[in-house]
Formats: C-alpha cells, sequence, structure tokens
C-alpha cells in the first residue's frame, strides 16, 4: 500500500516532468507543429492491455498523451488467464471495440492465422515525421523478433522481455559459505553460477536453512510455477541451453516436417534437472503467481532466481526489498552438453553453452484491423515509444517496463549514464549487473526462438500442465514430454499442419 | 377449470422463450459437436464421431471426469451426512431459531467465484488462518500447491457453501413430524438414536432423496468456485469438467471438441438422474 | 427427563450450535476483519479481534474504491442492471405462466408434461449450451452487453419462476377466484386483484433467489462480457492481481459481492425451502 502511496507521488511527478520538460527537447519540429493544432479532439480510441503494472503505466501515459493531442485514449484491462481469450473475442466476432492490444509476442501466429491478418503493419506510419520518433534500431537485434512478422514491423517498443538469473552477491562471496561449499562440492562456490549444474548445486547447497540470519528458513530457489499463470516460462528459459547450441537454432518445431521437437533427450534431460531444481525452493511456490514469488527473494530468503527485469527494479524499493544493494544479475546458465534435435546427437562444449531469450509478452501494442484510427492509434503506441518516455520507464520498477533499447544500456553497450538510474534511486553496484546481464542476453547470438505459431497459448498451456506434473513429482520428464509430443501434434493437426507450416515459416523468417 | 384466451396469452410468451432458448441451442451443439467447428473455420462439415473420439483419448478429459467424479462423491456425501446430522440435532424449539435459520442458509447465496476467491486467503499456505491454527497442531498442508490437497480444498469450501441447502431442507422436513409420532414412539422406544433410525429417518426419506438429488445435479455444475480457487491447477488436480469445457469452447475456440464435451457430460448426468430414480423406486 | 440429563443435552446442542455457528460464520468475519485491517497485520492471521489485535482503518476500502484500474463501480451497476432487469422479466412472464399453468388445462401439452419439461431445465448443466449462446449472442451484436446477459439469465430462471410460483397459486382456494367470477370480474382483473396479493411472499421469494442466482452467476457472464458489461463475479476474477493477494483488497471485494444477497434472504425465510426443492418440499 505504501508502495501504492510512492506511485501516485511518482505519477504526479512524472506527469509535470515529462509533459513539460521532456516534450520540448523529444519532438521534432513538425511534431511539435502538429500537436499545436490539437489534431484529436474529440476521437477516441480503445486499447485492450493486460492487466499488470504494464497497464498502470500504459493509463500513466495516456494521461499525458490526452493532453498532448487532445484525443482520449482509454485502457481497458484483462487479467493473464482471460486475456487470449478477449483479444480474440473481439477479433473473430468481428466487433472491433479496440484499435490496439498491448498483447504477448506469443499472440502473433493467431493474427497471420486468416487470409487478411488481424492486425495491420506499423510501417506505412513509421516515417512520419508528425508522429512521435523512435528509432528502430534503439531496439535490440533479439528483441526485434518479437515486434515483427516476416520481416516487416508491426508492434511499437515498449515492454522488453527475458530471463535472466539474480542472485545474491552477498551471500555468494561470504567466505565461510563459499569453504562449506567447496568443502561439500569440491569447487569454488561460484558468483554467481555459470552453469546449470552449479546453479543446481548452489541452490541446493543454500537450500533449508538460516543463511541471512532473520530467524527465518531461506531457500535455494524462488520461481513463479502457477499454474494458468506464468509459470512456464521458467523450464523454457531454462531448457534453452540444452538444446540451442551453435550447430542448431531449433526448440519446438522441425521446420521441414513441423515434427515437435518437444521429447528431444535434450528437453527431456532439462525437464529432470528442473524437477530437481523445484525441490531447492519452497513447496507452495507450485501456486505461486509472480508478486509472490519475487516477494520471497524481495524480502531475502532466495539466493537464486531467473525471471524478468522487475526483479531487479523492484529491488531497489527499499519499502518492499531488503536486498537492494545485495542482488546481482548475470545471462541465464548455460551447459557443457547439449542435444541437436534434428541431426539427433548429444554435442560437447568446452565453455558453458549460454543461450539468450526473448521469453515472456514483451507487452507492446499492435493496432487492430478494425481499428478507425489506425494512424491515431499508432501516434499513442509511438508517443510510449519516444526515447525520453521510454527510458522514464525502464529506470523505474513499478512500471513493468524492462529494458531492452540501445539507451537503456551503460557504456560501452549503451548511451545511459549510471546517474540516470541511481537518481531514480538505484543503489550504485545493482545497477551494471542488472544491465549488462539483459544486455548481453539480448545481443547473443545464441537466441532461444520464441513460440509464435497459431495456438501458441494452448500448446505453452499443455507444456505448463507437463512441467508442473513432472514438477509434482506424478510423472517422469521422459512420460511428460513423449505425452507432450502427442498434444502438441494433436494441435497442430488441428489448425491443420499446411496453415502451421506457412505460419512457422513467416514467423522464423524463413522463406 | 374452463378453455379461455386468456391462459394462451399468459403461458405463451415464458414457454416459447424457454422452449426456443433451450431446445434451438441444445440442437446446435449437438449439430456442432459432429462438426469441425473452430476458431476461424469457414467451411463446416460432418465429422462423425471424431471429437468425442479425440475427447476419449485425451487425457485431460479421463482427468476431469475422475476430478469431478471424486468431488461430487465426497462432497454431496459430506453434506448429506453433515446436513442430516446438524438438522436431527438442532431439530429443537429453540430461541432464535428463525435467525439461526437465516444464518445458517447465507453460505448458499455467497457467490462461488467470491467463496473460492477469498478461500485462496483462507487456505494460503504461509499466512492463511487454517495453516494458523494447524501449527499449533504442528501440521503444515499444502492446500493449494498439491494435487490432492487442492481438491481438498474445494471440497471443504463447496461443503461450507451447500451444506446450508441439505440442513435447511431436512429441519423443514423434521419440523413437520408431528410431536404425537415421537410420543407414541416413546413408549417403545428409549433412546434418542433410535428414535432417529426408526422414526424420524424412514418420515423425512422423500425430503432426503430429493435433497440429495438436487444436490447432485447441482454439483455437476460446478465452476466457479475451482475457478477462481485454482484456475484449475496444480496442473489440472481441480479442473473439473465445467472448467474443461469452457476452456476448449471460449479459450481456445475450439467449439466441436467444447460441444462434444457438453454432450457427454449431459449424458453422464442424465444416466446419474436415472439411475437414481430407478434406486429409488425399487425401494420404494 | 431428569433436569440435569435435560440441561447436558441442552449444553451439547448449545454447543454445537455455537460450532456450526463459528462453521458458517468465520468466511465473513474474516473478509470482514481483513477489510479493516491494516496492510502488515493482513499478514497475520492469528490477528483476529479489532480493537484488540489491531486497530481497525478503512485503507483497504479507500484503496478499491479510489484506485483508477480497478473497475469496481461499473461491475456493481452491471451486476445491478442485469440482476434486476432479469428478476423483473422473470416475475413477469414466469408469474403468467405458472398462474396459467396453475389454474388451466391444456389440450396440445398436458400441464403435467409442461411441469415435467420446466423442470427438467434444472438439470441442465449450464455449460452445455454456454457456445450457443455465445453464438447467439455474437449474431444478434449483444456480445459484452447487459441485455445479452439478462436474455440469458431469463433463459435460466424462467423455469424454475413458473414452477415455484405454479406450486404457490395451487395453494391459493379455488373458492377466492370463483366469488370474483360472480362478482362479473375478468379472468385479467382475478389475476390482477385477486391472486396476485396474495401470492406476494411467493413472488418475494421467488424475486429473490434470481437475484441471487443472476449476481453470483459466473460462468455465463464470464464467456459472454469483455469489459463494459462485466458483472461482479467477472471482476472478482479478475481482482488476482500478478502482484500476488492483498488480503485487504480480498476481504473489502468479497464483501462487496455477497452482501446483497445475503442481505436479501433475511426476507424470504417462509418460502426458503419450497424455493429451493422447487415445490416439492414444503417449508
Amino acid at each position: 500500500m505504501k508502495r501504492k502511496k510512492k506511485w501516485l507521488i511518482g505519477l504526479c511527478v512524472g506527469f509535470f516532468v515529462v509533459g513539460l520538460v521532456g516534450v520540448s527537447f523529444a519532438m521534432t519540429r513538425e511534431r511539435t507543429e502538429f500537436l499545436k493544432t490539437k489534431p484529436y479532439r474529440g476521437i477516441t480510441i480503445k486499447v485492450l492491455s493486460l492487466k499488470a503494472n504494464i497497464s498502470e503505466t500504459a493509463v500513466h501515459f495516456a494521461k499525458q498523451w490526452n493532453e498532448l493531442t487532445g484525443g482520449d485514449c482509454q485502457v481497458v484491462s484483462v487479467p493473464f488467464a482471460a486475456f487470449h481469450q478477449k483479444v480474440f473475442m473481439d477479433l473473430v466476432t468481428g466487433r472491433g471495440e479496440y484499435d490496439a492490444f498491448i498483447n504477448g509476442d506469443w499472440f502473433y501466429g493467431d493474427y497471420f492465422l486468416p487470409e487478411k491478418p488481424y492486425i495491420i503493419s506499423i510501417e506505412q506510419f513509421m516515417d512520419d515525421p508528425k508522429y512521435p520518433e523512435w528509432d528502430p534500431e534503439s531496439l535490440l537485434p533479439a528483441l526485434q523478433t518479437v515486434y515483427k512478422w516476416n520481416g516487416k514491423w508491426y508492434g511499437v517498443p515498449n515492454d522488453c522481455d527475458s530471463h535472466v538469473m539474480y542472485y545474491r552477491r552477498d551471500i555468494l562471496t561470504n567466505p565461510e559459505y563459499q569453504a562449506r561449499f567447496k568443502t561439500k562440492y569440491g569447487y569454488d562456490l561460484p558468483a554467481p553460477p555459470e552453469t546449470v549444474d552449479q546453479f543446481l548445486d548452489v541452490a541446493e547447497f543454500f537450500n533449508g536453512w538460516d543463511w541471512d540470519k532473520d530467524g527465518k528458513k531461506d531457500y535455494g530457489v524462488t520461481m513463479h510455477m502457477r499454474t494458468g499463470g506464468q509459470g512456464m516460462f521458467h523450464f523454457i528459459s531454462w531448457a534453452a541451453a540444452y538444446v540451442i547450441s551453435p550447430e542448431n537454432a531449433r526448440f519446438w518445431f522441425n521446420p521441414e516436417t513441423l515434427d515437435p521437437l518437444i521429447n528431444s533427450p535434450g528437453h527431456v534431460k532439462a525437464l529432470e534437472d528442473f524437477a530437481r531444481l523445484v525441490k531447492y525452493g519452497p513447496p507452495a511456490m507450485l501456486g505461486w503467481d509472480l508478486g509472490e514469488a519475487w516477494d520471497l527473494a524481495l524480502k531475502g530468503d532466495a539466493v537464486l532466481t531467473f525471471t524478468w527485469g522487475d526483479l531487479g527494479a523492484l529491488a531497489q524499493d527499499e519499502k518492499e526489498s531488503v536486498i537492494k544493494g545485495k542482488i546481482g544479475a548475470a545471462p541465464m546458465p548455460g551447459t557443457m552438453r547439449a542435444y541437436d534435435p534434428i541431426a539427433k546427437k548429444w554435442i560437447e562444449f568446452d565453455k558453458p553453452n549460454r543461450v539468450g531469450n526473448v521469453l515472456g509478452g514483451s507487452w507492446h501494442g499492435v493496432i487492430s484491423r478494425y481499428s478507425k484510427h489506425p494512424e491515431i492509434t499508432y501516434d499513442f503506441l509511438s508517443y510510449m515509444a519516444e526515447e525520453d518516455n521510454a527510458f522514464w520507464a525502464f529506470v523505474r520498477g513499478y512500471t513493468g517496463i524492462d529494458p531492452g533499447r540501445t539507451f537503456a544500456f551503460l557504456e560501452p553497450y549503451g548511451t545511459a549514464d549510471i546517474k540516470d538510474y541511481t537518481e531514480q534511486g538505484w543503489h550504485l553496484d545493482d545497477v551494471k549487473p542488472y544491465t549488462d546481464a539483459y544486455y548481453l542476453n539480448y545481443t547473443n547470438a545464441l537466441q532461444l526462438p520464441p513460440m509464435r505459431i497459431s495456438r501458441a497459448d494452448e500448446y505453452l498451456r499443455a507444456l505448463d500442465v507437463a512441467q508442473a506434473r513432472v514438477a509434482m513429482g506424478e510423472l517422469t520428464a521422459k512420460e511428460a514430454l513423449d505425452d507432450l509430443h502427442g498434444v502438441f501434434q494433436e494441435i497442430t493437426d488441428r489448425v491443420g499442419k499446411d496453415k502451421q507450416m506457412r505460419i512457422f515459416k513467416e514467423a522464423m523468417g524463413l522463406k | 377449470m374452463k378453455k379461455r384466451p386468456l391462459q394462451y396469452f399468459f403461458i405463451l410468451p415464458a414457454t416459447v422463450w424457454v422452449l426456443v432458448f433451450t431446445v434451438y441451442p441444445l440442437i446446435y451443439v449437438v449439430r456442432i459437436s459432429f462438426s469441425n467447428y473452430q476458431l476461424g473455420t469457414t467451411d463446416l462439415f460432418f465429422v462423425g464421431f471424431r471429437n468425442y473420439l479425440d475427447n476419449f483419448k485425451d487425457a485431460t478429459f479421463w482427468n476431469s471426469l475422475r476430478v469431478t467424479l471424486l468431488y461430487v462423491l465426497i462432497a454431496v456425501t459430506a453434506q448429506v451426512t453433515l446436513g442430516l446430522y446438524f438438522a436431527w440435532i438442532l431439530n429443537k424449539n429453540l430461541k432464535g431459531s428463525r435467525i439461526f435459520r437465516t444464518i445458517f442458509t447465507s453460505p448458499l447465496f455467497v457467490a462461488p467465484v467470491a467463496v473460492g476467491y477469498l478461500g485462496i486467503t483462507i487456505f494460503y499456505e504461509t499466512g492463511g488462518p487454517v495453516n494458523y491454527f494447524l501449527s499449533f497442531l504442528g501440521v503444515h498442508v499444502p492446500w493449494l500447491s498439491d494435487r490432492y490437497f487442492a481438491l481438498i480444498s474445494v471440497i471443504l469450501l463447496d461443503i461450507w457453501e451447500w451444506t446450508p441447502f441439505i440442513f435447511i431442507i431436512l429441519l423443514a422436513a423434521l419440523q413437520s413430524i408431528p410431536e404425537d409420532i415421537y410420543e407414541a414412539a416413546l413408549l417403545d422406544v428409549s433412546s434418542n438414536s433410535q428414535l432417529f433410525w426408526y422414526i424420524s429417518l424412514p418420515l423425512i426419506t422423500p425430503a432426503l432423496v430429493i435433497a440429495f438429488l438436487l444436490k447432485l445435479i447441482e454439483s455437476f455444475k460446478l465452476f466457479g468456485l475451482p475457478f477462481a480457487l485454482t484456475a484449475g491447477g496444480p496442473a489440472n488436480a481441480t479442473e473439473v469438467y465445467s472448467i474443461l469445457t469452457y476452456r476448449k469452447s471460449m479459450a481456445y475456440f475450439d467449439f466441436s471438441h467444447g460441444a462434444a464435451l457438453a454432450i457427454v457430460l449431459l449424458f453422464v448426468v442424465m444416466v446419474c438422474v436415472v439411475q437414481f430414480f430407478r434406486i429409488i423406486r425399487e425401494r420404494y | 427427563m431428569r433436569s440435569y440429563e435435560g440441561k447436558i443435552k441442552q449444553a451439547v446442542t448449545y454447543s454445537l450450535i455455537g460450532i456450526f455457528l463459528i462453521w458458517v460464520l468465520f468466511f465473513f468475519y474474516w473478509a470482514l476483519t481483513n477489510s479493516f485491517k491494516p496492510r502488515l497485520e493482513t499478514f497475520n492471521p492469528g490477528s483476529l479481534i479489532p480493537f484488540l489485535h489491531f486497530t481497525p482503518t478503512l485503507d483497504s476500502w479507500i484503496l478499491l474504491f479510489f484506485r483508477q484500474m480497478e473497475n469496481l463501480p461499473l461491475a456493481v451497476v452491471n451486476s445491478i442492471i442485469v440482476s434486476l432487469g432479469t428478476t423483473g422479466i422473470v416475475l413477469v412472464l414466469g408469474t403468467m405462466a405458472a398462474y396459467s399453468l396453475s389454474r388451466f388445462e391444456f389440450k396440445l401439452l398436458k400441464n403435467k408434461n409442461l411441469v415435467i419439461w420446466f423442470l427438467s431445465q434444472r438439470v441442465l448443466p449450464p455449460v452445455v449450451i454456454l457456445v450457443p449462446f455465445f453464438m447467439i449472442l455474437m449474431r444478434l451484436h449483444l456480445l459484452d452487453t447487459r441485455l445479452g446477459l439478462i436474455l440469458t439469465y431469463v433463459t435460466f430462471s424462467l423455469p424454475f419462476g413458473i414452477v415455484i410460483m405454479r406450486d404457490v397459486f395451487k395453494d391459493i382456494p379455488l373458492e377466492l377466484e370463483e366469488a370474483g367470477l360472480v362478482d362479473g370480474a375478468s379472468d385479467f382483473q382475478i389475476f390482477y386483484k385477486i391472486c396476485l396479493p396474495l401470492v406476494k411472499n411467493g413472488l418475494i421469494a421467488t424475486a429473490i433467489i434470481v437475484f441471487a442466482f443472476c449476481w453470483n452467476e459466473a460462468l455465463f457472464a464470464v464467456s459472454l462480457t469483455s469489459s463494459e458489461a462485466q458483472t461482479l463475479p467477472v471482476y472478482i476474477l479478475a481482482a488476482r492481481k500478478t502482484r500476488g493477494v492483498h488480503f485487504g483488497i480480498a476481504g473489502a471485494n468479497t464483501i462487496v459481492a455477497i452482501a446483497p444477497p445475503v442481505i436479501l434472504i433475511l426476507f424470504i425465510q417462509k418460502y426458503l425451502v419450497r424455493g429451493l426443492t422447487l415445490g416439492a418440499v414444503k417449508g
């Protein structure tokens, strides 16, 4: 609740700062002239968003945009479990109530299922100086894949989602624990772990006792695994390095046959290790949503986790977090052997095979083909993508907008200054690990391909249930994934293999 | 009773409405359960029993059926037993019985989604009251993260909500038994429990049968409570049949398979009802 | 029975009532206390007695009603409109049909069959006709509208209303109506001036049960509405945020969602059992 009061104050301050100062510096001359006419007076646009901090941020920006342009942008939000359904209910029924959707990247496959796609490309608006300016190349390459389809831009940059690993710097560099770890495992306590085996060892070592001397039992890892939430992303980001390698870029489907790869030996090993990992956290986390899992880390009771950028930013809020100044970040741990499911062989590495990902919604706006004011809708969406506004959102944890554009990163990777972060309350020691981790993740040449075919939500849910059952010990990894292979195939057949093949190729940018 | 024009005018709107809005939809459901209707399908064609067979091959279907039947069995038995017990115990003319009746009926009128929603906080594993009080006994239960306990949570909350239903019906039935019957019986019988088994129970059996049947029917409709509490989780431990059908139809827009699921449910419910009546007719 | 034995029996009975009461009331008490607890106290489930364990505050209620993103006022309004609308239509159409069924005999379809048909509606699990209703409302452009929801709920409530009211009408002795006939009243006047006032309580009971059904219904509400016509159950289902559960808000939300039907049952004690069992058991 106190966070809410701070949020209200932040909102007012932010409004004035950006509304008055930023505006005059960030806009082109054409834009300034255009705005003077209050061009959208009397026009209402409706945006449907996921109900989360990002929707609150959208509302915040909508208020400013309304002031600037005279228009009326209304943001409606729906919780995760019903969001996909509501978006497509609007599109499939032809109701077209919403001009834009702040959608998750796996929705795209369904947009392009019919002959006439449900969303329109934004490229027609991108060069027009009337509209807010943003540099497409400021969005890191790996992220561009989820904002484009078949080479064309459809999404306007907003949130940038991926999983990186977070760890307690202070605990992993504690000499006493380092000595005990070495005695037990025979190698130096890594800070941070670089491979999945190290990650498992560290989580196991720190699970179940009070290592931060606060009188409460602490855990090795915390994860938000609630079914029907975004729990399955944990397994996916974990498993990436077991399958993706310099020799193989495929994770979900064989591009020639569309045969699901999900039960390859690499995937199975990944799930087996993942099921072990679950034991090194609190049992209740199987029912936890994002906030609850993050809270455990913020209260200082978990030594490792891997999740979205929100955590690093939330850790800076002293009212909710005790780990400010103690939280480190790094890209996801790698593996020493990975499986190539196309060539069907294991590959060994000398150095850890680390894979980047763009997992998660990367919640951003796309324009509905039913919108009566697509250009006005684009105006609002690109307003949020303007450098100043985007940066404003990146540095504040409560916005839910995570960094992914060049100006968010510190030297030598980007143009941001560490002062930009510390002025917003970031602890000096936390900024560089956090931003570097995400930058390295997004610029890694090896990337987990996001699932972007039609019915992605159905495939993902089936995966959600399968990994949960293995985590609960009901099935072995092999049983669950073999079964999942059949389910994936059934879904593909139901959509129609040819259709899916076309969509898959477009999503991958293959011809 | 004579025939008059008013009678048609009075009954027509309601009858037409119900007929149109239930018969037509039912026919529609049967039809699309035999077709290939999904998100964005433009041409529909007949596929025979394929959707039904697909469902029977689907493990989530059997899981749902199992979860639902387990729930129905345990919950209804518990509710009838508890309702009967409390009705018997409280079948006295007590002061303020009107207030009691109102209070005891109230869970029934609480929205199931609200029961599930607040239930999250009640069964919250670290910080909820149930585990708090259990901790004094040294017990900690994974109410919402374990396959079996999650279903138990659903059942417990459902028992809270629906026992009053049985209770209030049986209480009314008990209270309609005249005092003289008890007085006469007391000449032959001395213990309370004998009174119950040999006098009261036989007399309230019709009401008991109705209460049981009604609750049974309602049980198959279960949706809001588990949906709000766990959304069918963890994994699919509490995915009751309605939730599965809803998900297939409304979330995945897979109307054909959803329709096939729906027809199977209707069939199961009707079998239960018919079986039930058969048993009743045999015994009485 | 000796008075000693009687006293023990009484004590046992009263303590059982006490246990039953606590079991029933805990839910409401939990919602209430949490809604008035300060945020930090909500993490302590043992803190249950206001003023003793914690000082009540209005924080959660203020948060609830003044947060920008919450749709609570809209959901309340929608719930009220949909519930009242459905109740009104059911009362009018249902009572008319019930009267007709109770008094007149039909040639085409036997009365008994019609009643059985209406009764059988209760056996039908609503999820079975979920998709057709979605399709119907979609074609009529009534998705995400209050009217669409009302039409749906009327379909489910009408059979119920008809069966109850028929039962109630049957209790009215025919002599009263015949007296009216003798006085030269028309059929409609007999219905309106003589019968209706006599079944007032039955009408109230039916109305309240139908109202509660609409207020609490979730499956169709969540499937047929999106943002504009969302009712309280839809709002409740959306209330769990990704940031975790806020006990205080959960309590406040619950109170708002359950208050009207629970309060209304104070008024239907007389016809409660008959209503619940569709007339099969007289309360």
